[in-house]
């Protein structure tokens, strides 16, 4: 068993861990029900998509800077756990919003911004396999990566201006019981545990499907930049 | 700087010139976004009712796909005849190569939107007002800023007609969302404040404007 392996089943085990805290340990709502114990994985979703989109802009912008090829494949790794995670956060909001509020989707402030991220996203992901491999889709990505972070408080902002109806943030209010609060907590920690994993082993991967094919060509294209050095 | 500048309005001349002599854009894009409108008639049933709350969708809807196709056919024929990179072998910067075809592009889609926003006013009975001019102006300098941006590096991509509007339209939504509030109340569909709205559209151009230009440098200098 090599170290991808254990890290993926100990990330594995922590989120069955989670679950034992979300079913067993926390209490059950008292007005919504059990349907709330949707909460806790559908916000750790959310902030570990974050979070991976965070390394996606990280990522595009070093490889602007110095045009460095593992900082690169770090940011194909996050766009594609954060376009998961981002998955999970939608698909479970909606489970939660149909009991709640009536309905799968309504044209809200954190609905409509997580809708346009994950759009973002899978627009990354298709520049990658769109536009031929290298330089050239490496940097169109870097900076899709770099406007869709900075798109998505804006579409927040600008809706959230409009109109809203999410619940908004209970965590930093207070309102939650400690145990619903430690569940939470933990949930997330393990959640962030997981989309780390996820990365690393998405990482190698691109190593892998990169192949000394991207070497060369990252030498290649090295000469051809000191080659036309001179001439300018 | 001044030499920068110089080199933007020389660039942007160039392309209104090439234009003017050849009238391919202008005209195609207006018939688009008249047909725009008679395909909006037959798709809602306008009638004097329903029309406010609906003109300023189909107002958006035409201006961005309007956008698309102009942004993209500022780099085309560019592409066509690779002068694109003769121009980038001068010393001239290529920020300032990429503004000014950017300020051109622009005006090619303003010239359309002066002809969407008489037709709409005439087929749709909505007001002709300096308030919805006012706010499409704003916005599309921040949507001009990032679409110019995209199809400058998706140009040389193989698909990029699929690329543009997959990786624009999304980054676009801001400007919609405000410059669609903005319109709607100017058109009185919607009760809310226009003057924040149009606050908005100011931030988001500065924004967007000054994002561009920074990244630009990144992106256009091969």
């Amino acid at each position: 068993m090599n170290k991808f392996a254990a890290a993926a089943i100990g990330a594995v085990a922590l989120m069955v861990l989670a679950a034992g805290a979300i079913f067993l340990f926390a209490p059950t709502d008292a007005l919504q029900g059990p349907v709330q114990r949707i909460f806790y994985l559908h916000v750790s979703a959310a902030i570990a998509a974050y979070g991976c989109f965070a390394v996606v802009l990280v990522g595009g912008a070093i490889y602007l800077r110095n045009e460095s090829i593992s900082a690169d494949r770090f940011a194909r790794s996050g766009a594609l756990v954060g376009l998961v995670f981002t998955t999970v956060t939608l698909v479970m909001g909606m489970l939660w919003a149909k009991p709640i509020w009536g309905t799968f989707w309504t044209w809200d402030a954190r609905l409509t911004s997580t809708l346009v991220l994950w759009i973002i996203y899978a627009g990354y992901l298709l520049v990658r396999r769109l536009a031929e491999p290298g330089r050239q889709a490496a940097r169109i990505a870097a900076v899709v990566g770099i406007f869709g972070f900075i798109d998505v408080p804006v579409v927040h902002f600008s809706v959230t201006w409009w109109r809203t109806v999410h619940p908004g943030p209970v965590i930093v209010n207070d309102a939650l019981p400690p145990e619903m609060l430690a569940t939470f907590l933990f949930t997330m920690a393990c959640t962030l545990v997981l989309a780390a994993v996820m990365i690393a082993i998405r990482y190698r991967i691109e190593v892998l499907a990169d192949g000394p094919v991207t070497a060369v060509a990252g030498q290649a294209s090295l000469a051809a930049t000191r080659e036309a050095e001179p001439v300018r | 700087m001044t030499n920068s500048i110089a080199v933007a309005l020389a660039v942007a001349r160039k392309d209104l010139t090439a234009e003017w002599r050849t009238r391919e854009l202008v005209p195609a894009l207006a018939q688009f976004v008249v047909l725009a409108l008679i395909i909006a008639n037959f798709g809602f049933q306008i009638d004097s009712r329903n029309a406010p709350s609906i003109a300023p969708g189909v107002l958006w809807l035409a201006i961005v796909f309007a956008g698309l196709v102009a942004f993209g056919r500022a780099f085309a024929a560019e592409r066509e005849q690779a002068s694109l990179e003769a121009m980038l072998m001068t010393p001239a910067s290529p920020t300032a190569i990429f503004a000014g075809k950017a300020l051109a592009a622009t005006l090619l889609l303003i010239v359309c939107e002066a002809v969407l926003i008489p037709a709409l006013a005439l087929f749709f009975g909505t007001p002709l007002s300096a308030a919805v001019v006012f706010a499409v102006l704003l916005a599309t300098i921040g949507m001009a800023s990032l679409g110019c941006l995209f199809a400058a590096m998706v140009a040389r991509v193989r698909a990029r007609e699929l690329l543009l509007p997959l990786l624009t339209l999304p980054l676009w939504i801001p400007f919609i969302v405000v410059g669609g509030q903005a319109v709607q109340v100017a058109m009185g569909a919607s009760s809310g404040s226009y003057d924040q709205a149009l606050a908005l559209l100011v931030d988001f151009d500065i924004l967007f404007v000054v994002l561009t230009s920074l990244v630009a440098r990144f992106v256009l200098d091969e």
